[in-house]
């Protein structure tokens, strides 16, 4: 069964960033953000810290967090789950 | 790269920090002292506790007229006196955020007496009336190296015949805008500076911060070679992973420290990816060098730590000891790191090194004439 967080993850990421050519199904689920095929850099990082922060209601206090958190979809997600409200995240 | 000038010489140097002047801020490196406290990172309006280092009686808010006006009234009491900001005694202020803070007060506020606080230009004009300087005042800016690009352009006008001395003036002072910027940027948290030490995460803090150079052809105590700006032009925000930009700053400086003993002041916030490379490209550089880094005392005073720093080196010079790298406790990142500090005697130099973002490197080498 399809996961509804990683699902919204993607579509966060692609809204957040403007990702004009890129679908959310085109994200994979194991892929670097930063530094892979979508060719994010820090700032676009910065930025999807800053709406997941707001999302979710997580704090991410460090560059080095930010970065392992953002290692991939997969890994952002098992991160909020461990760091969010679970309200926050939904079904 | 453009060509390195000749030497220059410096007659007269000197720095404000939380600890006092050059000697006391020296003395307290050398005690091991730190001036970064845990404070809220929006001043009044609170938020989370960060390590800053303010100047004694200072509050982060703004204030208009700014509250660090009397610091640098304080610190150039002690300049040669001299017809500054004439054509011949040019003055160059330098420094990374000037009044900015006072533009955000202005929002907050709108209280039109920090406006004109707010922009370098203003701000520098307000500097220029109350110290009582002629109109040659230059403004330089470039993040973190901004004192060592005034170095650099205040040494090619004077090799160039165009003035006789010139001033240099560094500062920079924290305000709510400042520290609420780099904790947006996730670099200012509440983790203390450790510059140069292993770890699984970084930090820095911030201080407060400003010093002066009169530099002349030949007149004073203290030479300055080999100075070099460089910019990797890689990215805003972080430096070619393969560390590059740092060696060809450095790999300008090491031609004139051949034959000669150095020890190197790094640039060392607390940040690991840059702090490592800087001590990789050190190390190529100058083998043999110690390095020291002093931000996890004085935090980084942005765009005044270029002079800040060479003044409190200055005075290791002069005292024949060196403060050791303060915060790095544990394991540090490399050999070269020098935690205790050391003689400066059988040293002929010391390399000044610093970072910004934009990924712009400076160095200079520094030692007695």
């Amino acid at each position: 069964m399809p996961d509804p967080l990683l699902a919204r993850l993607k579509q966060l990421i692609v809204e957040t960033l403007h990702l004009e050519d890129i679908a959310p199904s085109d994200i994979p689920d194991d892929e670097p953000l930063v530094g892979g095929g979508l060719s994010l850099d820090s700032i676009d990082a910065l930025e999807l810290v800053v709406r997941l922060e707001k999302e979710f209601g997580i704090k991410i206090s460090s560059s080095e967090e930010a970065k392992s958190a953002l290692s991939s979809v997969g890994a952002l997600a098992s991160f909020i789950r461990q760091r969010a409200d679970p309200s926050r995240i939904g079904a | 790269m453009p060509e390195t000038p000749a030497s220059i010489r410096i007659a007269a140097a000197g720095c404000v920090t939380p600890f006092g002047n050059a000697s006391a801020t020296h003395a307290a490196l050398l005690r091991g002292e730190c001036a970064l406290h845990a404070l809220p990172v929006r001043g009044r309006e609170g938020g989370d506790a960060v390590p800053l280092a303010l100047l004694p009686g200072r509050d982060l808010d703004e204030t208009a007229p700014p509250s660090w006006m009397a610091a640098v009234g304080a610190l150039v009491e002690g300049l040669p006196s001299g017809d500054w900001g004439t054509p011949s005694r040019p003055v160059f202020v330098t420094g990374s955020n000037f009044g900015v803070g006072g533009l955000y007060a202005l929002r907050r506020t709108g209280d039109p007496a920090f406006g004109v606080w707010g922009a370098p230009p203003t701000c520098t004009e307000e500097l220029r009336r109350a110290l009582g300087w002629g109109p040659n005042v230059s403004i330089l800016s470039l993040a973190c190296v901004s004192a060592h690009l005034g170095l650099l352009e205040a040494t090619r006008l004077i090799h160039a015949g165009l003035a006789e001395e010139a001033l240099v003036l560094s500062f920079d002072f924290l305000s709510p805008f400042v520290t609420g910027g780099f904790h947006a940027l996730k670099i200012l948290n509440s983790g203390f500076p450790a510059p140069y030490r292993e770890g699984a995460t970084g930090a820095i803090g911030l201080g407060d911060g400003a010093a002066y150079a009169v530099l002349s052809r030949d007149r004073g105590d203290w030479r300055l070679e080999g100075q070099s700006v460089f910019n990797e032009m890689h990215h805003f925000t972080s430096n070619r992973a393969d560390g590059s930009g740092f060696s060809k700053c450095l790999d300008s400086v090491a031609g004139s420290t051949r034959g000669r003993k150095v020890w190197f002041k790094g640039h060392g916030t607390g940040t690991l990816d840059a702090g490592r490379m800087e001590l990789d490209a050190a190390a190529k550089a100058f083998p043999e060098a110690p390095v020291v880094g002093w931000k996890g005392s004085l935090g980084h005073t942005l765009g005044s730590c270029g002079l800040v720093e060479m003044a409190v080196a200055i005075e290791s010079i002069r005292t024949g000891s060196a403060p050791g790298t303060i915060g790095a406790g544990g394991a540090a990142m490399g050999p070269g790191v020098a935690l205790a500090h050391f003689p400066t005697g059988p040293f002929d130099g010391v390399v000044c090194a610093s970072n910004a973002f934009g990924g712009a490197h400076a160095c200079l080498l520094l030692s007695h004439a």
